[in-house]
């Protein structure tokens, strides 16, 4: 800007709070997330933030001088200003600090403010990233004005460090997912339809959350639960679980979120895609890691199932998506035709959602045979697995229609959003007519017959009761073969069509200057 | 960096039975304050949004400096200052912290980040007031925090949004001051407004849609050329001004008029002569004038001629 600065009609002078040369805060601010320093220095002049510290600050006095006024040398007052003490953070960390994260998200889309700020270098990820940190700082001041009264709790023996920390642990894990979840939900509201609907949903959901743990923490039983746990040799089990469980949903709000501000052409699902393939590596890693051999099948069935129906939900997005690759994602392409290949299931497009679909039903097929062990002969694990094959079947009856659905649907975002809506609605029409059909011409609905075949949750539970899983296989494995046949063409179609991007991409680079 | 700093290449965009822009064209040039006007709902905004990268369009591009915002959006969007007609500060912070924040966002860091938001509050006039409260500024004075944002990483290209929409006729012409000193300073700006005579006194070139197509664009000499095939009047009269009125609905050449009070103005088709016999039959047939002269087409001029008013 230095063709501006000799403005002759520039008036005025900076106010002194404005510095003329980096200070030590500005030179280290620099480093910081621009999202993280503008939200403290919102937080610091806010009404909210103050009041809440002011508030917090008043109930550990009160806390404080309660515990004096009740001590008694068995623990007791200690245990009980513990309770109290987890009671009033629990609100500020799954309540104040998410919804405060929900109302920034929410201004920073009003009236356009948040395309300003996806027109700077900051990436959609980067904010969100700056929310988080905004709201593990507001965690770190919360804990700060708390932590006298916890520290009091221990000194008079109510609760042992051990549990003092790993709750706090919980509180941050809690704090930082209820954040997350706010401002997916504040994001997913750039949408006006759904304005009032995540509006009353994130109150609703993190109100809920804070009622239930405020009641835990009063009552005793959130201390005694954790004092349990850390005493238990399952502990490291159920901590890497909660982690990995806070992760991912961490993860997949961000990656919604971040859908909603990227831009309409940039790659909003190869993240998706990527946390999908990520989902198995992590349950069957869990389950070698911790899991006894006796436990192993037990686990190993159970977590198919749970990912299959995940991977289900992920590829009733991925098939509703547009059909080609945008202007951008050809410019963007692997060049090599190898990588190119490796590359396609996990770029943008319907087709390519379906090959993914496919891809992680063998990824999960083949890390759960790895996981294995095969020691455990029970009836209900063989079953779940039967079970878990036949769903897949359906799946890809099921997507396959999806995918076709979405290409007689108009392109663009609304197409997605149709098709997203028409198909859920086609599987429940498809459940409820055959219902109605038996209603109204015999009177009642009682028995499995062939117009309930593409009902899953009927007709598997059908070859599950008559046990006539044999029976069942064969047509099932027809379905598949005459599924993939039909689509073989569209499947490669998808793969060649990443691949000639990326020949023609490599091409231009050669020929240009 | 090739091409012209702004091409707009058959640009086409629908929304749901509205076809908003259609197989528009045009291109601007660095330095250059190029006017983007047309009725409500012409298209402009749904142009300028996907000029900035904050749109797609169904078919067509626009090219930033020969950068195709649809395959490097990213890229375009350091060369390009978008300032919509919308502005909604952040609360909580006063205009230097806002400046501040947005230049952080930009990537601006150490003393060149407080520099420049130094030099671009200088420059929009923002310093006197630098410790007010965002949110509790003027129009005018929101306005041009609103340019000092859009401001501070140095953009090739600025787009303007109707800028000046709601601002008194002091702050207009401040703004329209600073405006031109960026234009001067090498920026190229495009600029709607639905304020045309002020387009027309900054503007070099202007771009005209109608129903999302262009209608007319180029120099506004170069389209006042080309609009101008009849030779406009302007006359004021004393008294009655409808004995005026009727007598010049009778005479040959004499195209629609526009009356306002005592002030008529009219095209007329005709040469010098003829114009001299009209001026004569005028004050022969009683009409007492007392100023007759012709006017060249102004931009409020080209924009009657040239489109039809349609919404969409």
């Amino acid at each position: 800007m230095t063709s501006l600065e000799a403005n002759p009609s520039a008036a005025g002078v900076p106010p002194a709070t404005f510095p003329l040369a980096p200070t030590r805060w500005t030179k280290w601010s620099d480093r910081l997330n621009p999202i993280l320093v503008r939200e403290v220095q919102q937080a610091v002049k806010g009404r909210v933030f103050t009041l809440t510290v002011w508030v917090a600050l008043l109930i550990t006095v009160v806390i404080a001088v309660a515990t004096a006024n009740s001590f008694d040398a068995r623990g007791g007052a200690g245990r009980d200003a513990f309770n109290a003490g987890m009671a009033t953070l629990m609100p500020l960390v799954l309540f104040v600090v998410p919804m405060q994260a929900y109302q920034s998200m929410r201004i920073e889309l009003r009236g356009g403010i948040v395309e300003q700020l996806l027109l700077s270098r900051l990436l959609p990820m980067r904010i969100l990233y700056g929310k988080l940190l905004a709201a593990m700082v507001q965690f770190t001041l919360y804990v700060s004005v708390l932590a006298p009264l916890l520290a009091t709790s221990y000194l008079l023996r109510g609760v042992d460090l051990p549990t003092i920390v790993v709750s706090l642990v919980f509180a941050l894990i809690g704090c930082i997912t209820a954040t997350a979840f706010a401002v997916s939900s504040a994001a997913q509201a750039v949408l006006p339809a759904l304005q009032a609907i995540a509006n009353l949903a994130t109150a609703f959901g993190l109100g809920l959350a804070s009622f239930l743990f405020v009641g835990a923490a009063v009552s005793g039983q959130y201390s005694a639960m954790v004092s349990y746990l850390v005493r238990e040799p399952e502990f490291a089990m159920v901590m890497v679980a909660i982690l990995l469980l806070a992760g991912t949903v961490v993860t997949l709000s961000l990656l919604v979120a971040q859908s909603f501000l990227l831009h309409a052409f940039e790659n909003k699902s190869t993240g998706f895609r990527i946390l999908l393939f990520t989902l198995p590596v992590l349950a069957f890693g869990w389950v070698l890691a911790f899991a006894g051999p006796s436990a192993r099948d037990e686990f190993t069935a159970a977590l198919t199932m749970v990912l299959l129906v995940t991977g289900i939900v992920f590829a009733v997005f991925m098939v509703t998506e547009q059909g080609e690759l945008s202007p951008r994602m050809r410019a963007h392409v692997p060049t090599r035709a190898g990588l190119a290949l490796l590359a396609a299931p996990f770029l943008p497009g319907r087709d390519r959602g379906l090959l993914c679909f496919l891809g992680y039903l063998v990824w999960l097929a083949g890390l759960a045979w790895f996981c294995w062990s095969g020691t455990t002969r029970r009836q209900w694990i063989a079953e779940m697995m039967g079970i878990a094959a036949l769903t897949a079947v359906y799946a890809i009856g099921w997507l396959a229609f999806g995918r076709w659905l979405r290409g007689r649907l108009p392109a663009g975002l609304q197409g997605n959003h149709l098709g997203r809506f028409l198909l859920p609605m086609s599987f429940l029409l498809v459940l409820l007519l055959p219902v109605l059909v038996d209603l109204f011409l015999r009177g009642e609905v009682h028995n499995w017959h062939y117009g309930h075949v593409l009902n899953p949750f009927w007709t598997i539970e059908q070859v599950d009761r008559m046990n006539t899983w044999q029976e069942a296989w064969l047509p099932a494995a027809i379905v598949t073969g005459v599924l993939l046949l039909l689509h073989a063409r569209v499947l490669v179609g998808a793969v060649r069509e990443v691949v000639a991007a990326g020949a023609a991409l490599a091409q231009r680079r050669r020929s240009a200057p | 960096m090739s091409g012209p700093l702004l091409e707009v290449r058959n640009l086409a965009r629908s929304y749901p039975r509205v076809q908003a822009v259609r197989d528009l064209s045009f291109a601007m040039e660095r330095g250059q304050i190029t006017g983007f006007v047309g009725p409500n709902g012409a298209g402009k905004t749904t142009t300028m949004r996907i000029a900035a990268t904050l749109d797609v369009p169904d078919s067509g591009d626009v090219f930033i400096e020969g950068q195709s915002v649809l395959v490097e959006p990213r890229a375009c969007r350091n060369r390009i200052g978008y300032m919509s007609d919308q502005f909604h500060p952040y609360p909580n912070l006063d205009i230097l912290e806002y400046l501040d924040f947005f230049a952080r966002a930009h990537g601006l860091a150490g003393k060149r980040r407080l520099d420049t938001v130094r030099s671009v509050a200088s420059f929009c006039g923002l310093l006197g007031f630098a410790d007010r409260p965002a949110t509790g500024l003027s129009k005018g004075m929101g306005q041009r925090l609103h340019l000092a944002k859009t401001l501070l990483h140095d953009p090739a290209l600025l787009i303007l949004d109707e800028p000046a929409s709601g601002l008194d006729p002091r702050a207009r012409i401040e703004f329209r001051a600073l405006l031109k000193e960026l234009a001067a300073a090498g920026k190229g700006i495009l600029i709607s407004s639905h304020i045309l005579p002020e387009l027309g006194e900054m503007c070099d070139s202007v771009v005209v849609i109608e129903r999302g197509r262009r209608v007319v664009s180029g120099t506004i000499a170069e389209i006042q050329k080309s609009v101008q095939h009849e030779q406009a009047v302007a006359m004021r009269v004393l008294g009655d001004a409808a004995m005026a009125e009727r007598f010049l609905l009778t005479w040959p050449g004499v195209g629609q008029l526009a009356v306002d009070g005592q002030r008529i103005r009219f095209p007329f088709a005709g040469d010098e002569p003829a114009l001299g016999e009209l001026l004569a039959q005028l004050v022969a047939s009683g009409v007492r004038v007392v100023e007759f002269a012709r006017t060249e087409a102004n931009l409020e001029d080209i924009f009657l001629s040239t489109t039809k008013g349609n919404l969409q």
